[in-house]
């Protein structure tokens, strides 16, 4: 039988790079196969080439046994091929079977009307055979993540889809969601759909597909079968090199208290209250973590913190003073580093160069600035020094930041922050973007901060990462700790359960990590295993 | 038996409930009128009774009928191309250019001759529409082809206008005000013009696959994009329209009077920007613009009929109600919802 999809010798060129580099590939009916790779490696490309989004310099694709050659998305959702971006291609304010069949409207009245309930119809028995449970009059606006991703596949099906490409699946989901998410594929296989999914997460490639193939710079190092390899294994495929998959974490020595959060409430932008009541403190050589889905409150949370939003009521305490009313620049001044969540918006100004973006908010200090003026040789020897230190490429410190590949600005603004001399690093998703080799890098990096007393805040919705790093760890939902555990201890399905609101069972959890930070909400509830619940910081790893 | 009116009048209800806004806008209106007919009915002597004696005359809906047709019109257009990502501030030059046109064409064909069977006055209607429409043209061409900022363009529209129709007045007829038809459109044709383009307008943004179309234009267009519906066709589609329903607006003008007015900011007076300001009144949608236009036109009749009756009503303060209304709505109550993509160009990827 003909593979479902062959690519032939495929080879894409830009300008000055080659991205893909006569790669072949074939993959199975019925079968999910996972590309990995780095940012970078060439894997989205790939796919653009076989959705028709760009044409292939050289090979074929071949579907179904037949050579092909789309000339647009149109020409591949015609052979059958549908491709869920990473960032959903959904209208917010019009409703799911709007959403589905947006393009491909079915007519009445002479081809005048769309025929809603036709429509309708359509999408109910579509998300029917495969077990989604969708509504299809709710505005996707309403709806979670991962009814939108559900969604997005539905538009694909009905467009007569047989091969699914999807775009980094799992980035936006919770654990729960992704399980979820697993389920829809092996609904889908048996129906004799394939799935084809791009992941730089190796653990998901290992549990979700049954092919794995690996690109690196454009070459395809090699594809394997799921149960023959190891996460070792696919990290050196990926990276070319043997990788240290746990960051060396040492016995943590807090020290005095850099940060105390007291029954913080914030407001969002619209005045909705995201963040509501969360207490916490932070010692120096301590990493504090937060994890949650995104949008449950962190945003809101870190710029109270930082000085970026004034909190509607409690108290943020830094080195002993109180931060009410303190400017940005004063919370700078006193050696709070900040790595925001958004590098665009917040983090470089991008028709800046490096040289400039890397004296950002130290542009009144020395040694960049005397007397009203801006000593560019100090400012450019700093972002000569940072992009060295943080392997930023191309390292070019005068081209302007937008220039730059997205791992490499954000490795060049977590490198500006920690090389500030902080007392205090308040990081949100630090490697957000960042290829493996890097990350390890800066995982390394953020340690040695630790190690020399500092303290640190970590968001993140990298669960190995928050968990990995943490020497406690938080779970954010809807604007409340849903629980403070010791990530040593905990499961992975526990802070999934945690992010989605729940509390846990009695007992489940260390009692270590859990201090007076938890809310009222949850110690009466699932965390009454863990003693009072007040145990203070620095006892760390007594168990309940 | 399942009632078989129930699935036809039901969605059509649903839809125009749904948006509660555009509903209190309607009873609002409703509510303050009948207040005004019922204190007039009790003191006829009062200024309530003259006030609900003009508001309630046919004299007063006429040119009620008269000034809301550019607004209402112009308004429908606005919707289209806004909602496909277009923001089209120069729909005052498209009621500009249409009102000359169609006094111009008009009155070359003469009154009283016709043109391939066509009437003078209804040629020149028609003359209106195509100059607003290819004004319109060329407005899309410069925002989708070249993407031009779309507020400059759209001010260009309106400059451009306000300085040609009084300069071609100059050249043909030899002054800014050309002399007047003779004939004229009567009020109620206006009217019915109003309310089908509205009941249409309506129609189609909410049942059409055009309609859809345009929504997911304005509201993220790569979503559009890659189910392959051509973004730029949807959005020249939407700017087109509403260079066409703008000329029908401001033909309407134009020949209800039968003359074009091009002295100061012309006859159109700022009807085009007022347009802008019923739609976001409306929140997109035909119906409550409808209402928004019909108000606004009605204060500004009412308030003519005041100062002929001897009260020394401010016309210039009468008018600016519209925009007062306009920064309330969109400050206080903030119901309004932009088209997310509004004013941003798209380009499809390689």
């Amino acid at each position: 039988m003909n593979p479902a999809v062959h690519l032939d010798g495929i080879t894409k060129r830009f300008p000055g790079v080659v991205a893909n580099d006569d790669v072949d590939l074939a993959i199975d009916r019925g079968s999910v196969h996972a590309l990995l790779g780095e940012n970078g490696a060439g894997k989205t490309t790939l796919m653009n080439v076989l959705y028709g989004l760009y044409r292939p310099t050289e090979g074929t694709v071949v579907v179904d046994g037949e050579p092909r050659s789309f000339a647009s998305p149109r020409d591949a959702i015609d052979a059958g091929i549908g491709m869920i971006h990473q960032h959903f291609m959904l209208v917010d304010p019009m409703t799911v079977w709007e959403n589905v069949v947006l393009g491909n409207e079915p007519r009445t009245w002479g081809g005048l009307r769309v025929d809603e309930a036709a429509a309708r119809e359509a999408v109910v028995e579509l998300s029917e055979r495969y077990g989604f449970d969708v509504d299809p009059d709710a505005r996707i606006e309403d709806v979670s993540v991962g009814v939108q991703q559900r969604v997005e596949i539905l538009k694909a099906l009905y467009r007569g889809a047989e091969v699914l490409i999807m775009d980094e699946p799992t980035a936006v989901l919770t654990p729960q969601e992704v399980e979820e998410l697993y389920d829809v594929f092996e609904e889908l296989t048996d129906q004799g759909k394939t799935i084809i999914f791009i992941s730089h997460k190796l653990g998901e490639a290992l549990s979700a597909a049954d092919e794995i193939t690996v690109l690196r710079d454009g070459v395809n190092v090699g594809t394997v079968a799921a149960e023959d390899v190891t996460r070792e294994d696919l990290a050196e495929m990926m990276v070319g090199r043997e990788v240290l998959m746990e960051p060396a974490t040492t016995p943590r020595e807090p020290g005095e208290r850099v940060l105390e959060v007291t029954d913080l409430h914030v407001e969002d932008d619209r005045g909705v209250e995201a963040v509501s009541g969360i207490s916490f403190e932070l010692r120096e050589g301590e990493v504090f973590g937060i994890a949650g889905v995104d949008g449950n409150g962190q945003l809101q949370l870190v710029e109270a913190i930082t000085g970026m939003r004034e909190p509607s009521a409690g108290s943020v305490e830094y080195l002993g003073e109180s931060m009410a009313g303190a400017t940005r620049r004063e919370h700078i001044d006193r050696g709070m580093a900040f790595v925001p969540e958004d590098r665009h918006e917040r983090g470089l100004v991008m028709s800046y160069d490096l040289v400039q973006n890397g004296i950002l908010g130290s542009q009144h200090d020395p040694p960049f600035a005397s007397g009203g003026r801006i000593d560019w040789d100090a400012s450019a020897a700093h972002a000569e020094s940072v992009i060295e230190a943080y392997d930023v490429r191309p390292p070019n410190a005068d081209a302007d930041a937008e220039s730059f590949s997205g791992g490499n600005q954000q490795k060049f603004i977590v490198g500006r922050e920690f090389e500030r001399d902080p007392d205090l690093v308040v990081a949100t998703h630090p490697t957000r973007g960042v290829d493996i080799g890097s990350t390890e890098f800066l995982h390394d990096r953020l340690l040695e901060l630790r190690a020399e007393g500092r303290a640190i805040l970590l968001v993140s919705s990298k669960l190995d990462e928050v968990q990995g790093l943490s020497d406690r760890l938080a779970v954010i939902h809807e604007g409340e700790f849903s629980g403070v555990v010791d990530p040593a201890t905990v499961t992975e399905e526990e802070i999934g359960l945690l992010m989605a609101g729940e509390t846990l069972d009695d007992g489940s959890v260390s009692g270590a990590a859990i201090h007076d930070a938890v809310d009222d909400g949850l110690g009466g509830g699932g965390l009454d295993g863990t003693g009072d619940g007040s145990v203070e910081a620095g006892e760390e790893g007594v168990d309940a | 038996m399942r009632n078989p009116l129930a699935d036809v009048t039901a969605p059509v209800l649903d839809d125009l409930i749904e948006d509660d806004y555009v509903r209190s806008l309607v009873v609002g209106v409703v509510g303050t009128l009948g207040a005004l007919g019922l204190l007039g009915l009790l003191f006829p002597e009062s200024i309530a009774g003259d006030l609900a004696g003009i508001v309630f005359s046919t004299g007063t809906a006429a040119s009620t009928a008269r000034l809301a047709a550019p607004i209402v019109l112009a308004g429908l257009g606005g919707i289209f191309a806004e909602k496909s990502g277009v923001i089209n501030i120069g729909l005052e030059g498209l009621l500009i250019i249409s009102a000359f046109a169609s006094v111009y064409i008009a009155s070359v064909v003469g009154i009283g001759n016709a043109i391939l069977g066509v009437p003078a006055i209804w040629a020149g209607f028609l003359a209106g529409i195509v100059a607003s429409t290819l004004l319109a043209g060329v407005f899309a061409v410069v925002c989708i082809e070249f993407k031009a900022d779309q507020i400059i363009a759209g001010l260009a529209v309106w400059l451009i206008a306000l300085g040609l129709a009084p300069f071609m007045s100059t050249v043909f007829f030899g002054g800014v005000n050309t002399p007047n038809l003779g004939a004229s459109v009567g009020w109620r044709y206006s009217a019915v013009m109003v309310v089908v383009a509205t009941a249409g307008s309506w129609w189609t943004l909410n049942h059409t696959a055009f309609g859809k179309h345009l929504r997911a234009s304005g509201e993220n267009p790569k979503a559009l994009d890659t189910v392959g519906v051509s973004v730029s066709r949807v959005r020249y589609a939407g700017v087109l329209l509403s260079g066409v329903l703008s000329g029908v607006g401001g033909s309407a003008l134009a020949l209800s009077i039968g003359q074009f007015v091009g002295s100061g900011e012309t006859m159109v007076q700022g009807k085009g920007f007022i347009a802008i300001v019923a739609y976001l009144f409306g929140n997109y949608n035909p119906l409550g613009t409808l209402g928004a236009g019909v108000l606004f036109a009605a204060l500004d009749a009412t308030q003519i009929r005041l100062q002929q009756l001897g009260y020394a009503v401010p016309d210039t303060l009468v008018q600016t109600i519209p925009y007062v209304v306009v920064i309330v709505v969109l400050a206080l109550v903030g119901r309004t919802r932009i088209p997310a993509a509004a004013g941003e160009h798209y380009e499809t990827e390689e």
